[in-house]
């Protein structure tokens, strides 16, 4: 499903220059959850992002559904992300003006929200435990809850993948057990691909796909 | 997007606040200060809208309080085809009223020739009588006056009270309210009451007032009127006008206005020497010689009086308000300068705030138009109730203004103008939006989120 192509991604700071990846070529399979895993600094995350059309790569191409990241133009990459990709941040990324469901209807704000949508995102919200909590804003709801917003923001679009980064780095064990277990329901439920990016194994599965990176490369 | 803009906006409501000030006092001032030519305007178009005749005057004086010509003029004038009736009047500004100096706002003392005045078909003071009557014939020669309300008010008099003017004690018969501040200034009594309280020259009036007879056309009427009096010697009023009349010859202020004078037309010392003299020679003579006279001045070919009518005097005060406006308009630049400023940094530093969320926005999607606009609405909102604002502040200082300065001033401002100043204001939030809205444009979703 996802075609990862002797990817390289350097990043330039000042004078310096950091190969967060350097020659990365894999494949995701689809409908299954995947894992990146890596100590700190391996390039987990910026492949995941390279995944989600959120930066390009220095070289190499990444391929999903076999089209070519890299040929898609700035308009392209923004639908492929508002539909196609759903985002689950570490720390949560929702948007502190917004209450949970406008933050789950985000991404259509700009096109307007359909009375569809609308109803659909409360659903979700409520699929997630969050019925009650629906005109919550970010500070009144706990870690937990901010992350399941988040996870009902990137099922809102029934997206062909769900990309998570450290999605239970700022929880406690059982709340980050019940976030696994969330995504693990919808990924069944929606048919989706979900990629994780963690240090933690515990949530890993004998059936799950998983990715060992080191230094920029996949570790032997 | 305009419901997110608003909870942005909200979210920072001492900035937005601070930013809001910002603007609202920059429209206001704008509608302040452009008020002022609108009040102009506003002022002249009443007043010259009551006035049907037309003022026959020295050329050059800008109003007839500065104008002399000939007293044996008005007979001509009645004598040309199409003039009905020829009114002499004689202005001159008050000094003292009631033991106590005259400064602000002026008033006038305006001398007309009874019998003719009564013969008017339109006589502005006479159909703006409140209380009492107008001058009549038994008047002549008495100090019977007729004062307008504003007058009345600020000395605390009634009809049959006495009122000292320049030392004076005259009668108050009548008391009229024309609504306009350029007209409710006259104290109105018999012409040669005036001519002998203000030692005005006796063989001179300030000007005639005409009405035309039947179906004569102003401007045709006004042309006659010049034909008539072309080639006669009468000298242009000028500023210097006011120090030679009762200056000495070493005075020291009529030098150098005569200096300004002549540098501006080019003339040599040795004209202006000459110019003088002949100036003080025709001091008495019959014609009144109110200013110096050049060569080039006086030409045979033009009329040696100013002929105008009510169209006339609007045209010509909005030739000045038009370069009111200009200056105006530089004033508030400065203060629009101050508040695009504002805006920039409001938006800018809202911005940098928020780059975190505009690349959680761009990660679920948004274009960066869909973000430039977001932003661009939020400073729009900004601007728009900016104008608003100002606007509003803008017309309670107006009222304010006009309320306590009644008599002084009159200040207005149109719906044009307060439309225009909440189109200004918003146009100025949304060119204030675009640079900050552009930054963020220049970032990766990524790189913006990992800012945080």
């Amino acid at each position: 499903m996802i075609e990862v192509r002797n990817v390289e991604k350097i990043h330039q700071t000042g004078e310096t220059e950091v190969r967060a990846l350097q020659g990365v070529s894999c494949n995701f399979p689809g409908q299954v959850f995947s894992f990146i895993l890596g100590p700190s600094g391996s390039g987990k995350s910026t492949l995941l992002y390279l995944m989600g059309a959120l930066d390009k790569p220095t070289s190499g191409e990444i391929f999903v559904q076999n089209r070519s990241l890299s040929t898609l133009n700035r308009t392209e990459r923004d639908t492929y992300r508002r539909e196609k990709v759903g985002f689950v941040f570490q720390n949560f990324n929702l948007l502190k003006n917004l209450n949970a469901l406008e933050n789950v209807l985000a991404p259509y704000l700009p096109l307007g929200v359909s009375t569809e949508q609308k109803k659909r995102a409360e659903e979700l919200l409520k699929q997630v435990g969050l019925g009650q909590r629906i005109t919550h804003r970010p500070s009144q709801l706990s870690g937990g809850e901010q992350q399941r917003v988040a996870i009902a923001r990137a099922l809102l679009k029934r997206p062909l993948l769900i990309l998570a980064d450290e999605p239970t780095g700022e929880l406690d064990t059982q709340t980050g057990a019940e976030i696994f277990q969330c995504l693990r329901d919808v990924s069944d439920q929606y048919k989706t691909t979900v990629v994780i990016v963690t240090h933690d194994e515990r949530y890993i599965r004998d059936t799950d796909f998983i990715l060992r990176l080191r230094d920029g490369k996949i570790a032997e | 997007m305009f419901k997110f803009a608003i909870r942005n906006l909200m979210s920072r409501s001492l900035r937005s606040f601070l930013c809001l000030m910002g603007l609202t006092i920059a429209i206001a001032g704008m509608v302040g200060l452009f008020s002022i030519a609108g009040g102009l305007e506003k002022t002249v178009s009443q007043t010259f809208g009551k006035i049907t005749g037309i003022v026959a005057m020295q050329p050059g004086a800008p109003i007839p309080l500065f104008s002399r010509i000939p007293r044996s003029w008005g007979e001509e004038i009645g004598l040309i085809p199409g003039v009905a009736i020829v009114n002499a009047e004689i202005w001159s500004r008050v000094n003292m009223i009631e033991g106590k100096p005259v400064i602000s706002p002026p008033r006038f003392l305006f001398g007309t020739e009874i019998p003719t005045r009564l013969q008017l078909k339109h006589g502005i003071y006479r159909e703006a009588i409140y209380a009492g009557r107008f001058l009549s014939l038994e008047d002549q020669g008495s100090l019977n006056t007729i004062i307008s309300k504003q007058i009345a008010e600020q000395h605390q008099k009634q009809l049959g009270d006495t009122i000292d003017v320049n030392g004076q004690e005259m009668t108050i018969v009548g008391l009229y309210e024309t609504g306009s501040i350029l007209l409710d200034v006259a104290i109105i009594l018999d012409i040669e009451m005036v001519r002998t309280i203000t030692r005005f020259d006796p063989n001179s009036v300030s000007c005639f007032y005409l009405e035309q007879s039947g179906n004569v056309k102003n401007d045709e009427l006004v042309k006659n009127i010049k034909n008539h009096f072309k080639g006669r010697e009468l000298a242009s009023w000028q500023p210097t006008s006011l120090a030679l009349a009762s200056a000495s010859q070493s005075n020291i202020l009529k030098t150098l206005l005569n200096s300004i004078d002549q540098s501006l037309k080019g003339n040599s010392n040795e004209k202006l020497e000459k110019s003088n003299e002949r100036q003080l020679k025709n001091k008495n003579h019959t014609e009144v010689q109110a200013a110096t006279n050049s060569p080039k001045e006086i030409e045979k070919e033009s009329s040696a009086l100013d002929v105008r009518s009510a169209s006339d005097w609007g045209d010509r005060l909005e030739n000045f308000t038009a370069d009111l406006d200009i200056f105006l308009g530089l004033m508030t630049g400065i203060g629009v300068l101050i508040a695009i400023l504002s805006i920039i940094n409001t938006m800018l530093m809202s911005v940098i705030e928020r780059i975190v969320d505009f690349g959680i926005l761009k990660a679920n999607g948004w274009s960066n138009r869909d973000v430039i606009l977001l932003i661009t609405a939020e400073s729009s909102l900004l601007g728009f109730a900016g104008g608003i604002l100002g606007g509003l502040l803008g017309l309670l200082a107006i009222y304010i203004v006009n309320w306590k300065f009644a008599n002084q001033v009159h200040l207005y401002a149109s719906p044009g103008l307060l439309l225009f100043g909440v189109l200004f204001s918003t146009t100025l939030g949304i060119v204030g939006g675009l640079y900050p809205a552009w930054w963020t444009t220049r970032m990766t979703p990524i790189d913006a989120i990992r800012r945080g």
